[in-house]
């Protein structure tokens, strides 16, 4: 099997986020701010990674009747360890991500690549996999937080952009929409929109 | 994927699969403990020195703390490392922080509050486990701290109201939208009235909090 289409595709007609429509909570939860979105989409990514390597290892000495408890153990003891990790070493924002990093466990994603790729692939291809449907959650979740920190809250990873532009004295304010989750619902919307405009492959055919 | 697997390879797979990952889970945990606790410790110093209006960062947090809040002079003879975590208030140069604690509408939520010597508020802060962002989430906030500033202790708590009159120096305008975290806010504040108005009374007429002759819950 080729190498690059496992990293391509999930930027574009695989995404897992605007094509699978898989790991949307977070995408809503922790995008308010460019920051806990970054950290957010390395947690997930280190967690798909190792966890399509590591079921990989396994796969051929797993009991297809435990396989999903198994892969539950392998993906939450990541989870706890990247938790752990961030409290330890970025203590604000694992604040900020709360309950989050915990729910990664039960993140679409990470449980639909073991399945649909991990448990019959090789090692290092499975990797590559959870790399690329890691980034490819990671671009959606950088392009929200950009957009929701600019527009809600005037400011880009904490420096205050609209501020040192001045646009507050000619009348400027902040959207309190962008903030709030539902913005980030519609956000999401406007990018499947966009993509699926641009790829015809994307869109279903008419009867 | 023919293969079978027999009963007992089942049970025994995953047995060692949960040991080894307790095993490696518990080597995580224990070797990263001393960081998580320092971070903890020191936010809890940020927020108490913040209700001073002393502003600390993650790293002098520890050092400032020392210095505003001396060691050995707080309320009931303890240290002011040992009275961060029992709960008690901490004697500051003017005045004493009280410890806020109670529940929200998701779980525990907490807070500090500075008094003067004629039990006004002079700074509060406040947080929360996992209040909804953007409505009960607010209380975290400085615009919603900044309310109390101004406000008295003294005969009665502070309640939270809506329409609240902001010339009477014990309501807050609660925050719309979060009646039950407002409730919450307003509860703690009562709860710790009771606690400490022992401590808050007295110094209404003497002027001046004496710290060793009032016990404290």
């Amino acid at each position: 099997m080729k190498i690059s289409p496992l990293i391509k595709l999930p930027f574009s007609k695989q995404n897992p986020v605007t094509v699978q429509v898989l790991g949307i909570c977070s995408c809503l939860a922790v995008t308010a701010q460019l920051k806990p979105a970054v950290v957010m989409a390395l947690s997930v990514t280190v967690v798909v990674m190792f966890s399509n390597l590591i079921i990989s290892l396994l796969r051929n000495t797993i009991p297809p009747r435990i396989r999903i408890i198994v892969q539950l153990v392998v993906v939450a003891s990541l989870v706890v360890v990247v938790n752990q990790v961030l409290e330890a070493f970025v203590y604000d924002v694992s604040r900020q991500l709360s309950v989050y990093v915990g729910l990664i466990i039960t993140n679409c994603i990470v449980m639909g690549r073991l399945e649909a790729f991990a448990m019959t692939h090789r090692p290092w291809e499975s990797m590559l996999d959870g790399l690329g449907n890691g980034l490819g959650y990671a671009v959606i979740l950088v392009i929200l937080g950009i957009v929701r920190e600019l527009f809600g809250s005037g400011t880009l990873w904490d420096y205050p952009v609209v501020e040192r532009l001045g646009l507050y004295n000619i009348g400027y304010q902040n959207n309190g929409l962008f903030v709030m989750a539902p913005m980030a619902l519609i956000l999401v919307g406007v990018i499947i929109w966009i993509q699926r405009s641009a790829d015809k492959d994307l869109q279903e055919k008419e009867k | 994927m023919a293969k079978t697997f027999s009963n007992r390879y089942m049970l025994f797979y995953a047995a060692a699969l949960v040991t080894v990952a307790a095993l490696l889970l518990t080597i995580v945990s224990v070797s990263l403990k001393p960081r998580q606790e320092r971070n903890k410790a020191a936010e809890q110093k940020q927020m108490i020195l913040k209700t001073i209006g002393v502003e600390a960062s993650r790293d002098n947090a520890a050092e400032l703390f020392e210095q505003y809040f001396t060691v050995g002079e707080s309320p009931n003879g303890s240290s002011a490392e040992e009275d961060i975590h029992g709960g008690t208030p901490l004697r500051y140069d003017g005045g004493i922080v009280i410890p806020i604690q109670g529940s929200g509408l998701w779980g525990p939520i907490w807070g500090y509050l500075a008094l003067d010597s004629n039990a006004t508020v002079v700074g509060a802060v406040f947080d929360h486990q996992g209040e909804t962002p953007g409505l009960g989430g607010e209380i975290a906030t400085d615009k919603f701290a900044a309310r109390f500033i101004g406000k008295r202790m003294d005969s009665q708590p502070i309640c939270l109201k809506k329409n609240a009159d902001n010339n009477s120096p014990y309501q807050v305008d609660v925050i719309s939208g979060a009646t039950m975290t407002s409730n919450g806010v307003t509860e703690m504040l009562e709860k710790a009235y009771e606690n400490y108005k022992n401590l808050i009374t007295p110094n209404i007429q003497s002027n001046q909090i004496d710290f060793r002759k009032e016990a404290v819950q």
